[in-house]
C-alpha cells in the first residue's frame, strides 16, 4: 500500500513501513536531515494534515507535547493515509543527490592504524553525493544498518573509500568488517545521506575553513577538504585530527602532501592521551582555541564522537564563529 | 449569573502604583484567584487578569476601545486605541497597508539587518554591553523611526521620546474622587509632545507639498481626495501611539527574551545553535514577560454580566494581558521562561478588533534582531556581577541588561 506524501507544493509516493524522509530523499526532494537513526531531531517537521505511526521515534527526541502539536521525525514516521508536510525553518526546496540501494563489491581493505581499516567499495553505476554524505551498510545476516562516511570527493564516485574503527563487540565493526569481510564480497549499501557537505559551488566564497575529525571522524572532512581547496586554492583552511596517540594517526602522508600542494592549507595532528614527539598535545578542539584567535567569517566542521562534536562547538562560538556557519556530523552508536 | 457572596477584597486599598510598577504579579495572582474581574481602586477601574475574562471581554460584542484616563490625558483624542466605529476603520485602514504581512516581508529584512549590525559592530570587540540601551532599545526606535521617515530624529531622542510618553501615560493612579492622583506626573510627557511636534510638524508641511515613501506621509495621503490631506491634529494621537508602544515594544520583547533565556542557558544555546528557534523564543519571552502588560482598555456598551459581575453601560475595564499570560489556568508554571512549553496561543499582542496591528513587523524586528546578536557574539551571557531589573505595569521590560563574552 503506498500513500502520497505532499511538502512544499511536492507529492511522493511513499509506502505504508517506509520512512517520509526516505521517501522524499529517494524522490530528490530535499528536507533537512543529519542521522536517520531518530537521535538528532534535524528531521523533525510538522505534519499539516493526514495521519502517522511515529513507528520508533525516541521520546528525547520527539516529546509526547511535540507529537500532540503535529510534529513528526520524518526519518522515523511511516505514513498511515495521504500527509501533507511542513519542514521546520525551510525556505526554498533544494533538489538533493536521490538516495540509491546498490550492492557493492569490496575491493580492498587494509589495516591503516591502530583499531582502523580502510575498506574501498566498487560500484557498479557511479553514485552522485557531495563530498562530506555517507553511506548506510546492512550488516548480513542481522539486517542491521550502520552509517559510514564517504572520504571520496564527488568526482570519485565508482569506488567509495570508508574509514572504520573497530568497536569491541560492535555487531557490524567486531562482527563483520574487521571480521570476515573479504575482498570481493557483495554489501548492501543505500545512499547517499546526510547534510554535512559544502554549500554548491556557486554558493562557496572560498571564505577560510577549520575542520576537526576524531579518529575516523577525518573520513568526510578529507573529501571535504580536498573539494574546498580545489575550488578555491588560495582559501585558508586548518585540518585538525585529533586521536589517543600516535598509532592511531593515519593519511598523514596524503594530507602533508595536500598542504604542500596548497601554501594556505595545514594540516594538524593531536594526540589525546599518548604524547609523542613532534606532536601537538591535548584535545584537537583546545588546539584550535589555543590557535586561532577569532573565527568570525569562518565556516567549521566538526565530525566524530558526540563528545568531541559537543565540544568542538563550544570552541567554535567561543572564538565567535557564526552558529549557522558550523557544521557537525556526530559518529552516534545506533543504540544511543 | 450574579453572585451574592463577594470576597473580600478591601487588600486591594493598600495597593499603590509603585508596587504595581515594581512588581504586579503578586497582586494580579491573587485577583485571578479571587476576583478575575475585580474594581481596582488605585486604578479607578476594572481590571480583568485572566485569561479567560481578557479574550472573553476583548472579542465580546458587548465592550468597544477606550483609551484608560491617563493614556486619554496622553495622547489625546482621537487615538486608534480608544476609538470605535468608523474612526477606527479609518485609521486601521490608514496604518495597515504598511503592517501587512506579504508588505513586511518586502523590506523588512534589508531595513532591520543594516541598522542591526551597525548597533552591533560599535560594541561586538569590547566584551562587554548594556544590551537594553545598547541593541534592543536602538534597533528597536532605528527600524520604526526610518519606516515612518523620522530617519533624521536621533535613535537616543526617539528612546528618551517613548520613555516620557511611557511614564505619563501609565501615571494611572486616581484619588477616590475620581482625579488623577499625581498631575505633575503628565508634565514630562507634554514637553515631549510639545518636542515631537517642533520636529514633526516640518516634516509634515514637506510630505503634504511633496509625499515620499513614508509612513508618515501614506498616513497623510492615503485615501484622501487629490489636493487633500488627513489633518494633522487627526493623525498625532496615533502618532504618540507609535512613538510610546510601537518604538518601545519590541524593544522590550527583545530584552525580555533574552533574560528568559539567560535564565535556561542550555535554552539560549539551542537558540544560538539553531537560529530558526528565535521565533519560538520570543513568543515565549513575551509570554513570559508582556511588554505590553496592562496598558489598553475595553467599555461595556450595555449591562453586562462576566464573570460573574454585573456591570453597568459605560463601565470601563483594563485588559492585564501581562497577568492572563501568567494564568496557571493555561499555562504550567507561567513564572519560568520554557522555550518547549506547549506552544498555546498567548495574549502579548491582545484580542478582538483593536488587537495589536504591528505583530507581523514586530516580530521580525525582533527576530532579526536576535538572529544578527546571536551570529556576531555565539558566546554572550549574561554578566552575573550586575542584577537584573524590570519595571512597569503598563508596559514593562528589563530595564537594563549586562552581558559579557569573550573576545
Ligand atoms: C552519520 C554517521 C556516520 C558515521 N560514519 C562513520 C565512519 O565514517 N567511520 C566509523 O568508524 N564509524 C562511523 N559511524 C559509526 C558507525 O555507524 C557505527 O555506529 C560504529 O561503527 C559501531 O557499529 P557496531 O555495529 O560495530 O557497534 P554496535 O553493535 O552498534 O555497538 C556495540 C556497543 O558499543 C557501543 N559503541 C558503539 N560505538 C561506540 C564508540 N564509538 N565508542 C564507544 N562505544 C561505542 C554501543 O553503544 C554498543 O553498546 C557513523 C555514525 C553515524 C551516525
Ligand atoms: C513586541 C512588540 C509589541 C507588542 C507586544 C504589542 C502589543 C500590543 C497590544 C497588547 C496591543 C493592545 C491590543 C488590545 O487592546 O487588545 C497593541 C495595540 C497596537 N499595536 Fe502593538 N505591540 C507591539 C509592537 C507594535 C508595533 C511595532 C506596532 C507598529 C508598527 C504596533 C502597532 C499597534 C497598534 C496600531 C495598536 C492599536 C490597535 C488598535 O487599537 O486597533 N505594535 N499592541
Ligand atoms: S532524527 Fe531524523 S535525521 Fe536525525
Amino acid at each position: 500500500m503506498t500513500f502520497a506524501v505532499t511538502v512544499g507544493g511536492r507529492s511522493v509516493e511513499c509506502d505504508q513501513d517506509q520512512a517520509l524522509l526516505d521517501a522524499c530523499l529517494r524522490a530528490g526532494v530535499w528536507m533537512p536531515n543529519s542521522c536517520n537513526q531518530g537521535t538528532c531531531g534535524t528531521c523533525k517537521l510538522h505534519v499539516v494534515s493526514g495521519e502517522v505511526d511515529h513507528g520508533s521515534s525516541p521520546v528525547e527526541t520527539l516529546s509526547d507535547e511535540e507529537r500532540c502539536a503535529g510534529m513528526a521525525l520524518a526519518c522515523q514516521a511511516r505514513p498511515r493515509g495521504d500527509v501533507e508536510l511542513r519542514p521546520q525553518g525551510t525556505s526554498a526546496a533544494r533538489t538533493a543527490n536521490p538516495l540509491r540501494d546498490m550492492v557493492a563489491t569490496v575491493r580492498e581493505i587494509s589495516d591503516i592504524a591502530r583499531d582502523t581499516r580502510r575498506i574501498l567499495l566498487g560500484l557498479n553505476e557511479p553514485l552522485t553525493f557531495d563530498a562530506g554524505q555517507y553511506v548506510e551498510l546492512v550488516v548480513p545476516g542481522s539486517g542491521e544498518r550502520r552509517q559510514y562516511s564517504l572520504a571520496n570527493t564527488a568526482d570519485e564516485d565508482k569506488e567509495l573509500e570508508l574509514h572504520v574503527k573497530l568497536v569491541p563487540g560492535g555487531v557490524a565493526t567486531h562482527g563483520w568488517l574487521f571480521d570476515g569481510l573479504a575482498a570481493g564480497d557483495e554489501v548492501d549499501i543505500s545512499g547517499p545521506l546526510g547534510d554535512f557537505h559544502l554549500p554548491p559551488e556557486s554558493e562557496d566564497d572560498g571564505g577560510p575553513m577549520v575542520l576537526i575529525g576524531g579518529g575516523t571522524g577525518l573520513a568526510p572532512l578529507v573529501g571535504i577538504v580536498r573539494t574546498a581547496l580545489r575550488r578555491h586554492p588560495e582559501r585558508e583552511v586548518v585540518l585538525y585530527h585529533g586521536v589517543r596517540g600516535e598509532d592511531e594517526l593515519y593519511d598523514g602522508d596524503r594530507l602533508t602532501e595536500l598542504a604542500g600542494q596548497y601554501p594556505n592549507f595545514r594540516f594538524v595532528p593531536v594526540l589525546s592521551h599518548e604524547p609523542a614527539d613532534g606532536y601537538r598535545e591535548g584535545f584537537p578542539t583546545d588546539a584550535f582555541v589555543e590557535d586561532v584567535s577569532t573565527a568570525r567569517g569562518w565556516t567549521g566542521w566538526l565530525c566524530g564522537p558526540p563528545a568531541m562534536v559537543e565540544a568542538g562547538v563550544k570552541a567554535f562560538k567561543r572564538r565567535r564563529m557564526a552558529p549557522r556557519n558550523i557544521h557537525r556530523e556526530k559518529f552516534t552508536p545506533a543504540d544511543a | 449569573m450574579t453572585t451574592t457572596e463577594r470576597p473580600d477584597l478591601s487588600w486591594l486599598d493598600e495597593v499603590t502604583m509603585a508596587d504595581l510598577e515594581r512588581n504586579p504579579y503578586a497582586t494580579y495572582e491573587r485577583l485571578r484567584a479571587e476576583a478575575p474581574l475585580a474594581y481596582v481602586p488605585v486604578l479607578g477601574s476594572y481590571v480583568a487578569s485572566t485569561e479567560e475574562v481578557c479574550r472573553e471581554i476583548a472579542t465580546s460584542p458587548d465592550f468597544e476601545a477606550v483609551i484608560t484616563p491617563a493614556g486619554g490625558r496622553t495622547f489625546g483624542h482621537p487615538a486608534v486605541i480608544g476609538v470605535n466605529g468608523d474612526v477606527h476603520a479609518d485609521l486601521r485602514t490608514m496604518i495597515e497597508p504598511a503592517l501587512q504581512p506579504a508588505e513586511v516581508d518586502r523590506w523588512i529584512d534589508d531595513l532591520v539587518r543594516p541598522i542591526a549590525r551597525r548597533y552591533l559592530e560599535q560594541f561586538e570587540n569590547d566584551g562587554q554591553a548594556e544590551l537594553v540601551a545598547q541593541f534592543c532599545e536602538p534597533v528597536s526606535v532605528r527600524s520604526l523611526g526610518d519606516l515612518l521617515g523620522l530617519q533624521d530624529v536621533e535613535s537616543d531622542k526617539l528612546r528618551e521620546w517613548f520613555a516620557k510618553l511611557n511614564r505619563s501615560f501609565t501615571n494611572a493612579a486616581m484619588t477616590s474622587d475620581g482625579e488623577f492622583a499625581n498631575p505633575e506626573g503628565f508634565v514630562e510627557g507634554d514637553e515631549a509632545k510639545a518636542e515631537i511636534r517642533s520636529i514633526v510638524d516640518p516634516l509634515i508641511d514637506e510630505w503634504i507639498e511633496q509625499p515620499d515613501d513614508s509612513a508618515i506621509s501614506h498616513w497623510l495621503h492615503d485615501g484622501m481626495p487629490p489636493g487633500q490631506t488627513r489633518d494633522r491634529e487627526y493623525i498625532y494621537p496615533t502618532i504618540y501611539v507609535y512613538l510610546l508602544g510601537a518604538m518601545q515594544e519590541p524593544g522590550h520583547g527583545m530584552a525580555s527574551t533574552l533574560v528568559g533565556l539567560f535564565s535556561r542557558p542550555e535554552q539560549l544555546e539551542e537558540v544560538v545553535d539553531d537560529p530558526t528557534l528565535v521565533p519560538r523564543a520570543i513568543a515565549e519571552g513575551v509570554r513570559w514577560t508582556s511588554p505590553i502588560w496592562s496598558a489598553t482598555a475595553r467599555i461595556s456598551t450595555k449591562p453586562v454580566t462576566v464573570a460573574g459581575v454585573d456591570l453597568p453601560e459605560g463601565t470601563a475595564v483594563m485588559m492585564s494581558y501581562g497577568s492572563a499570560n501568567h494564568d496557571t489556568g493555561r499555562y504550567e508554571a507561567p513564572t519560568t521562561y520554557d522555550l518547549h512549553r506547549p506552544p498555546l496561543p498567548h495574549l502579548a499582542f491582545g484580542a478582538g478588533n483593536h488587537a495589536c496591528a504591528g505583530i507581523y513587523f514586530a516580530n521580525h524586528t525582533m527576530r532579526i534582531a536576535l538572529e544578527e546578536l546571536f551570529e556576531a557574539i555565539p558566546n554572550l551571557e549574561r554578566d552575573t556581577r550586575e542584577g537584573v531589573e524590570f519595571w512597569g505595569w503598563g508596559f514593562r521590560g528589563p530595564t537594563s541588561l549586562h552581558a559579557t563574552w569573550e573576545v
